[in-house]
């Protein structure tokens, strides 16, 4: 336990990355702490989902170290991140629409028993356990059966990042949640992180749009054009402050 | 959302019956039962229906595997071809004496590798189902022409055990309805019941999603094709068994016969979204219908075009059932 104190959870170092002659990402260092909520900004190509998707090993670094709880690590697929507790919740790849919540909810890890050749899915219990995170998360009136289709995207963020918390993740990255979504429901999903880092997660927050994640982040880290630009604490700094960082660089 | 509070009981069982896959097929049934009950006197007959059901179960066993597949998301067209060669090659193997339990493992076998090629070719190479299983259509066809040289072949023995395939019980019943039976059963509880099942709905809903979730969408197609090669193969063996022979153009047309039964039964050719029972139903309501017309006199060549009405209707209910459901 002490040692987890010491090491941050998450560490990238010196990650460098290039697709043919275009440097996506050079010489960038990131750090997400424990029970950390760090916000990580950048214009459409600054390199925050190339980033990401290096740390939950969708692309290997061409360079550079990544380390979680302080073992160094590479994952070579996102199973493999999944694993030791990384969960990330894709803008649009998140639910099926033609199946029901629970489906959805256990959809990769469904508890089964097996007779036979076949595993059979334990319905009841998927209902009751996706009733219950349904409730938590406050969106109980849904029943586990109905589909995910009749959903508004912000209950569908819910969801997504309810399983995440449910299946013990230690690191939640969300990409863009708040994209295609109305102003209720962005607040809405701001409090689920909040209760998430509640319950000792940490969060990547990814968007690039600083006013959804100033009120909730600890940490901001800006990217410009696969340049890290800026590492914010959030009592030293304003958004103003960070735009103008991320604007002056542009220059 | 507010309507369903204010819902009446009547609108809110209505609403829950919508909730069916399958209601557009039954619906249908229903109608079309009405129909030729009043046709003809004799429609309405245990006899009826088990002569309804003994031609049903060919088409229907393998509209169960093509209606498996296209709720993950690809197509089989092969599978007349697929059931022609399962016959032809258990004729063959009978013929040359092999024993008859062995033979109709073999020929099962073959129509499970062809499944396999079929799921090979379109799964490395990434062209659509619709064109790898066109093309191999036209080449077991060919094939099949080819060793025949267009003739018959017909099967002399009388195996107990080539018997059990189509065999008369209950006076009039066959057991190849309850070979349908018992694999919609089977099927069904694999689709809604099992991970695997689970696996085929999310791959054909958003395969994007699957994967990312850690589903192997192409292991869920592959052993899709292969269900689609096994069950069109049974359906092989069960027309041998029945007509004691082989046409070399047997099941030409089926394919498309097997895709009617299933979209009539509740199965979004889109993928994701189906059910095996509807497959079922769908298979049954064709049978119905060339029952049907034979009794109520009608010349055999309305068949097609009756069953091409079917389809469309069915299909629009299906999509406005959804609709509804969907608010």
């Amino acid at each position: 336990m002490r040692t987890e104190e010491k090491f941050p959870l998450v560490e990238m170092k010196d990650i460098r990355k290039e697709f043919g002659k275009v440097r996506a990402l050079n010489h960038v260092d990131f750090r997400v702490g424990q029970k950390e909520v760090v916000g990580l900004l950048g214009d459409n190509g600054a390199g925050k989902s190339t980033l990401i998707k290096i740390l939950v090993g969708l692309y290997p670094p061409d360079q550079g170290e990544i380390f979680f709880e302080g073992r160094k690590v590479r994952f070579s697929s996102p199973q493999e991140a999944r694993a030791v507790g990384i969960e990330t919740v894709y803008q649009d790849l998140a639910l099926v629409p033609l199946m029901s919540i629970s489906r959805n909810f256990f959809l990769g890890r469904e508890p089964t028993r097996k007779i036979g050749p076949f595993r059979f899915l334990q319905k009841k219990s998927m209902d009751k356990d996706c009733h219950e995170i349904l409730v938590e998360i406050g969106i109980g009136v849904r029943s586990p059966s109905e589909n995910v289709e009749f959903l508004s995207g912000g209950e569908r963020q819910a969801i997504s990042i309810g399983r995440a918390m449910y299946f013990g993740a230690k690191l939640l990255v969300l990409d863009e949640p708040t994209a295609a979504l109305s102003i209720k429901e962005t607040n809405k999903v701001l409090d689920y992180v909040l209760q998430a880092r509640e319950k000792g997660l940490s969060v990547i927050y990814i968007t690039h749009n600083i006013y959804h994640v100033f009120p909730i982040a600890d940490r901001f880290t800006a990217l410009d054009r696969g340049v890290k630009v800026g590492d914010f604490n959030k009592t030293d700094t304003t958004p103003e402050k960070i735009i103008e960082i991320i604007c002056k660089t542009r220059v | 959302m507010n309507s369903r509070e204010q819902s009446s009981p009547f609108s809110l069982f209505f609403k829950r019956c919508l909730e069916y896959r399958e209601i557009g097929g039954i619906i249908g049934l229903i109608i079309i039962s009405a129909i030729f009950a009043l046709l003809s006197k004799e429609f309405l007959t245990i006899t009826t229906f088990a002569a309804i059901l003994t031609v049903t179960a060919e088409l229907g066993v393998i509209a169960v595997g093509s209606a498996f597949l296209i709720i993950s998301g690809e197509f089989d067209l092969s599978v007349g071809s697929i059931f022609a060669v399962g016959a032809m090659a258990l004729a063959l193997l009978l013929n040359a004496g092999i024993y008859p339990i062995l033979s109709v493992l073999i020929s099962l076998a073959l129509t499970i590798s062809m499944g396999y090629m079929n799921g090979i070719i379109t799964l490395r190479t990434g062209i659509p189902s619709f064109i790898t299983t066109l093309g191999m259509m036209m080449f077991w066809r060919g094939v099949l022409l080819a060793i025949t040289g267009g003739f018959t072949i017909s099967y002399k023995g009388d195996s107990f055990f080539i018997n059990l395939f189509s065999e008369r019980f209950w006076g009039d019943f066959t057991t190849s309805a309850l070979w349908l039976i018992g694999i919609t059963i089977i099927f069904e509880i694999v689709l809604s019941g099992t991970r695997y099942g689970n696996w085929v709905y999310a791959t054909g809903g958003s395969s994007g999603v699957a994967r990312a979730l850690g589903v192997n969408v192409n292991r869920v197609k592959m052993i899709g094709f292969m269900i689609s090669g096994f069950l069109s193969g049974l359906g092989g063996c069960i027309n041998l068994s029945r007509f004691r022979l082989v046409d070399p153009t047997l099941g030409m047309g089926m394919e498309l016969e097997a895709i009617t039964a299933a979209v009539i039964g509740g199965t979004l050719l889109t993928g994701g979204y189906g059910s095996i029972v509807g497959a079922f139903i769908g298979a049954f309501l064709v049978g119905l219908v060339r029952t049907g017309l034979i009794l109520a006199g009608a010349p055999a060549y309305w068949y097609r075009a009756f069953i091409g009405i079917i389809l469309v209707i069915a299909a629009v209910i299906n999509i406005r059932m959804k609709k509804k459901v969907s608010g």
